[in-house]
């Protein structure tokens, strides 16, 4: 037996957001373009339902059912049941499974893995989070109980909306025999997941782990929760500007819906296989605010302590870091807690700073997933994608801020950080890998 | 009537995406058939109860899969013509 790996290595990525489906679509649309050339591009998928926009955070469209509830939100493409499950089972299977299930696909395609061939099936892991699970789904039927009665609710209700069938319908698709879970810490769970996915591998149990998120808020029950407890943007003339980390005049975050997984592999493994993959994820971090269920520690101290402990695991200094992509969504406490917390610990020579939220609005449980995918690529790539709308930097989050376009950093540590309603602090350290 | 409740049940089974092409009152609803499974039976028992305004206890279910579609209908019919015991 090879000695236990003290990293792993993200070889494959699966993202469904609001930009599309195509991971160098969305890396681009992150950071290789300009807001105005991206409202004219013709990208494939995400943006508003049916078609006819430009991909990203847009306006409802009338007759939807966040219309008149949210101002702005991001949309994420249709995913066809048909094309996931057997017919018989495609029908009432809730969205954040579907979309789930499409990123582990891509995911699993993009790592040049099938299960069985190229891993075997007892060493293979599934940990994706969730924050709502099926809403949607059970939405409709309260609604439809509610009208009709008892013989309106569907036996297959259950399979369909519990929060960890992201990761069952994935491990049945793919006949993943090793372990499985799911992480609930709301805004927190994909990175949570992703942390998982380190520790399994380190610990021996796993040579493959698809690690990630998925959420479907765009509800109307859930969406209005959001709304009234004034955590959305509000009042934007342009839908595209409504999302602003950072940004003196942000006033919330713009709800989205969407998945990310990521295929996190034993180097050893990833190496025999010829995959370099995209980066090595090399340390972790959780700590607890211990403090409300919705309002962060205005200090960052939680937050703080959850990249010094990610440090710390990956035994790095505040100096090798050289980028963070922040968990910032828009919020005015939020985004000002984060920024005392990186200058706490990183000092006067804080790494450069961005928040991808801009682009992508807050895809919740999903976000940490889809965000260590951003990390990953620009790690890759070494650009550092900017923060959208940051024309005015809040005095209160006084950074090191990547903004208006794309900075080119050989980024040898990056940071992405996830910080939930719960006071759930994620931290996550990845880096360039060491090659096949 | 129990022409109507094979028309009625073909037609939720093709909305749950079962195959019932050439099904017919002879078509056997376990794997034989249709292939039903247990939660697939228990779907289309409740939208039988919904439509016809019967009720199936829990061991009318266990023999679902080994009847056919035709059997099936004339027990809904029988059930439709006398009130739902308490």
């Amino acid at each position: 037996m090879s000695p236990l790996a003290r990293t792993a290595r993200v070889t494959g990525i699966g993202l469904v957001t609001p930009l599309g489906t195509d991971t160098g679509e969305f890396f681009d649309a992150l950071c290789g373009r300009t807001l105005a050339e991206r409202r004219s591009d013709k990208l494939r998928g995400g943006g508003p339902p049916g078609g006819g926009g430009p991909p990203g955070v847009c306006r409802p469209p009338a007759e939807h059912p966040m219309d008149g509830i949210v101002e702005v939100a991001g949309f994420a493409p249709d995913i066809d049941p048909m094309r996931l499950l057997p017919p018989t089972e495609a029908r009432g299977v809730d969205r954040f499974v579907l979309m789930a299930m499409a990123a582990g696909d891509a995911a699993l395609a993009d790592a040049g893995i099938v299960v069985g061939r190229d891993v075997d099936p007892a060493r293979t892991a599934v940990v994706v989070g969730g924050g709502f699970g099926g809403l949607t789904l059970f939405e409709a039927h309260a609604v439809a109980r509610h009208e009709r009665g008892r013989t309106a609710v569907s036996p297959t209700l259950l399979a369909g909306m519990l929060p960890n069938m992201a990761s069952a319908r994935i491990a049945i698709r793919h006949g993943i025999r090793g372990f499985s879970s799911a992480v609930a810490a709301a805004c927190a769970s994909g990175a949570y997941a992703v942390a998982e996915a380190l520790r399994l591998i380190r610990e021996g149990l796993a040579d493959v782990v698809l690690a990630g998120g998925a959420e479907a808020p765009l509800l109307p029950t859930a969406a209005t929760a959001f709304r009234n407890a004034r955590a959305l943007a509000y009042g934007w003339a342009d839908p595209a500007e409504a999302s602003r980390p950072f940004d003196l005049r942000r006033n919330g975050f713009v709800l989205s819906e969407g998945a990310g997984v990521l295929v996190v592999e034993r180097p050893e493994h990833a190496a025999a296989r010829g995959r370099a993959g995209y980066a090595e994820l090399v340390g972790w971090g959780v700590s607890t605010d211990a403090y409300h269920p919705m309002v962060p520690r205005a200090d960052g101290s939680g937050v703080a302590e959850s990249i010094r402990l990610a440090l710390a695991d990956a035994d790095l200094g505040p100096a090798d870091v050289d980028y963070v992509n922040a968990h910032a969504t828009g919020t005015k406490l939020g985004d000002a807690a984060e920024a005392r917390a990186i200058r706490a610990v990183f000092g006067a020579d804080a790494p450069a700073v961005s928040s991808t939220k801009a682009v992508t609005g807050h895809l919740l449980a999903a976000s940490g997933a889809v965000e260590a995918a951003a990390t990953a690529l620009a790690v890759h790539s070494g650009l550092v994608p900017p923060t959208h709308n940051l024309d005015e930097p809040d005095p209160e989050c006084d950074l090191d801020h990547v903004r208006k376009a794309a900075r080119q950093v050989p980024v040898r540590a990056a940071l992405s950080g996830s910080f939930a309603f719960g006071g759930h602090n994620v931290s996550l350290l990845l880096t360039r890998t060491g090659g096949p | 009537m129990s022409e109507e409740v094979i028309a009625f049940t073909l037609g939720a089974l093709q909305e749950m995406n079962f195959d019932t092409d050439g099904a017919d009152a002879r078509t056997v609803l376990g794997p034989a058939g249709i292939d039903l499974d247990s939660l697939a039976v228990a779907e289309l028992a409740l939208r039988l109860e919904d439509k016809y305004g019967i009720k199936f206890a829990p061991e009318d279910m266990e023999v679902v899969t080994v009847k056919t579609l035709g059997q099936l209908a004339s027990d809904v019919a029988t059930r439709a013509h006398r009130p739902v015991a308490r």
